[in-house]
């Protein structure tokens, strides 16, 4: 999970890491109020993914009114589909731009530290050379210990500014478990004073139940962070895709529950969500079914929910009255429901869905399904709504 | 070590045997063939029992001694997966499989490095296991999917990979050895590792590789088959192609970011190295009967 850059500096700053000062406005209204650090000002979008400058989600201004403007313009922007829900306001810093880097390196099991005397938006397309890498084992002492070797060649005074940035900012990424701490720029003044101009930070998610001061940072900022929240809460995944979607999906498992969306999406409909509900932790409790479906029945424009579980462990048959329970419970869910289900129990399942819901469509195989699917999406009217 | 499973009746313990998923899974896994010889508590349970038949041991090292077993299945919470790991790797466990979801990257890291440094294969974290039908099976892949065959199945995720599998054994189609490498960013063990074993082994006549979205393991695969004289046909279905940058696909290894991670830089780099990309399972099916023709 990409922390909010605005939440990564404070993070940083509680370190004792020099940081521009700045604040998160969430409107323009908010800013009448709020208390400005020094201008000029750069306004930044507060999104979750790279390329915000690219983007043109980060401005710099000089005035109020610019700030305004900015503020507006920025907010009504979406960034590679991401709403911006804030701009974080500070002050414009200067000095020479480095870059500075550490992130897990999947595939060669231990920390990737990159560092570039010439940092700024366009680092990847740095001069051959000029960005110098190092695997490290995962360790305090040996991230520090690499340190000289990462600077080695670079002039007295950035060498000195980025051996006590890593030092400190290494600290950072052992004690939070960071997957990426990224500085682009690191502000290098001539006389060797550095501040972090951005920080891209990513935290692990499976980490939270034993950090606590990340668990508290994110839960104070609950729609930035929806579905890192959800899962830490409920203990499986959901994620809202298209609010206009008209498809709704209870499937279990992230793979096969991703190629159902990809299908769907070629062949040219909209779901309305993503879930991995792992039927096999229900343990006799609908509860996650009923989260689901009233999640799903709030889409204005679902026609059609699709379930569709893969039972290696689950019993199908306790799984259909779970459904029955569930759709029972949820009865603002009026869009009609093709079960497609595979595995141990299924003329059990059969029978309960026949005595019990018999508006639920039951399918064996998943493209057939699929295809009922995409018949009621494009024939069924506008549910009617209360 | 993988290579042993194929010919020699390893013997197996299971670690977290007297939890809820445990004492079911090992009676599963027994059914299936393997040759489970032990158990260790789960930590901290009050229960610490297995079920009829198995003895549960202290810890790993105490299990080998009395049993010579030589690789281990964890079923164990994601904030005890590492301590299990070193506890399993430590006692001389040359096979460790690792279901846990969720378990920390850093401690994945740590637990990566230990199975190095001893020279043992690590599969998972997020893994529903591996298996030879009919012969051995660490984990839960459901025994619908399962058949013995020709196909040298890899996968990220469980449910793809069930669900492609069920098509196949439908249509007669089985596997040599599944390995599920989980859907974690950071793994015992990589689909590129698994290539020399697949290239070697004579039971295995087709590779079916289950992909997704996030880091690059089908880029790492697709170098490594470029490299090898690899003339074994391999078929890949990758999920995520309508998945946004920036958003977590289920598992914690699913993410496009900065760019990377793309559906479609893995399907151009799998195409350029003769690796067959389906977009649909039905397409996949059709073309790996061809292959095994």
């Amino acid at each position: 999970m990409l922390l909010l850059e605005h939440d990564a500096k404070t993070l940083l700053a509680r370190s004792g890491i020099a940081v521009p000062p700045g604040v998160l406005i969430e409107s323009a209204d908010a800013l009448a109020t709020a208390e400005l650090p020094p201008g000029p000002w750069v306004v930044k979008a507060q999104v979750p993914v790279g390329g915000r400058g690219k983007a043109g989600a980060i401005r710099l201004v000089n005035d109020q009114a610019g700030l305004a403007r900015a503020i507006t313009e920025i907010g009504a922007m979406r960034v590679k589909g991401h709403v911006v829900r804030g701009c974080r306001v500070e002050s414009q810093a200067s000095g020479q731009e480095a870059f500075l880097s550490f992130a897990i390196d999947a595939t060669a099991g231990a920390v990737r530290m990159l560092f570039s005397p010439e940092g700024g938006v366009d680092i990847e397309s740095a001069a051959p050379g000029s960005l110098l890498s190092l695997a490290v084992p995962l360790d305090l002492a040996a991230m520090r210990a690499a340190l000289p070797r990462l600077v080695e060649g670079a002039p007295a005074h950035l060498a000195a500014a980025v051996l006590q940035a890593g030092t400190q900012l290494a600290e950072l990424f052992i004690r939070y478990e960071a997957l990426l701490l990224e500085i682009n720029p690191l502000f290098v003044a001539a006389d060797g004073n550095w501040m972090a101009g951005d920080a891209r930070m990513a935290i692990d998610e499976s980490a939270l139940p034993r950090q606590s001061e990340l668990l508290a940072l994110i839960s104070a900022r609950e729609a930035a962070y929806a579905d890192g929240l959800f899962k830490y809460r409920e203990g499986f995944d959901y994620i809202a895709l298209d609010p206009d979607g008209e498809i709704g999906l209870i499937t279990t498992g992230a793979g096969l529950s991703m190629k159902i969306i990809d299908d769907l999406s070629a062949a040219g409909e909209k779901p309305f969500n993503f879930v991995d509900i792992r039927s096999g932790q229900f343990r006799g409790d609908p509860a996650r079914l009923i989260t689901v479906l009233r999640a799903i029945a709030q889409g204005p424009k679902v026609r059609v929910v699709l379930v569709n579980i893969f039972a290696g462990i689950t019993h199908l048959g306790e799984f259909a009255r779970l459904l029955a329970t569930a759709l029972s419970a949820v009865p603002e869910m009026r869009a009609p429901v093709v079960a497609r289900l595979v595995g141990n129990g299924l003329d059990d399942a059969r029978a309960t869905l026949a005595q019990i819901t018999p508006s639920i469509e039951l399918e064996v195989d998943l493209d057939k399904a699929l295809a009922k699917v995409l018949q009621l999406a494009r024939q069924a009217p506008e549910p009617a709504r209360a | 070590m993988l290579e042993a499973l194929l010919r020699d009746n390893v013997p197996v313990l299971v670690q977290g045997i007297s939890g809820r998923a445990g004492r079911q899974h090992a009676l599963q896994m027994q059914a299936a063939g393997t040759n489970i010889v032990g158990g260790i508590a789960s930590p901290g349970a009050r229960n610490t029992e297995g079920p009829p038949g198995i003895p549960v041991f202290a810890d790993c090292a105490a299990a080998v001694a009395a049993t010579g077993a030589r690789a281990s299945v964890a079923l164990v919470p994601p904030l005890q997966a590492l301590d299990a790991a070193t506890e399993a790797l430590e006692a001389g466990i040359e096979l460790l499989v690792s279901v846990t979801e969720g378990m920390p990257v850093h401690d994945a890291i740590k637990a990566r490095t230990l199975a190095r440094a001893r020279g043992a294969t690590w599969i998972g974290p997020s893994t529903p296991g591996l298996a030879v039908p009919g012969r051995i099976k660490m984990g839960f892949l459901p025994e619908v999917a399962l058949r013995p065959g020709q196909i040298g199945v890899m996968s990220k995720s469980g449910t793809l990979s069930y669900e492609t599998c069920y098509r196949l054994v439908q249509q007669g189609m089985g596997q040599s050895l599944w390995v599920g490498v989980g859907g974690d960013p950071v793994k015992g063990t990589r689909f590129a590792d698994l290539l020399p074993l697949f290239a070697r082994h004579a039971g295995t006549r087709a590779l079916l590789l289950i992909g997704e979205i996030g880091g690059t393991e089908e880029e790492e695969f697709a170098a490594a088959v470029t490299a090898l004289p690899f003339d074994k046909p391999v078929h890949a279905v990758l999920a995520g192609a309508s998945a946004r940058e920036g958003v977590t696909m289920g598992h914690a290894g699913a993410l496009i970011q900065g760019g990377l991670g793309t559906h479609a830089s893995k399907s151009t780099a799998l195409a350029a190295a003769g690796v067959q990309v389906h977009s649909s399972i039905n397409e996949l099916v059709s073309a790996m009967r061809r292959s095994l023709a």
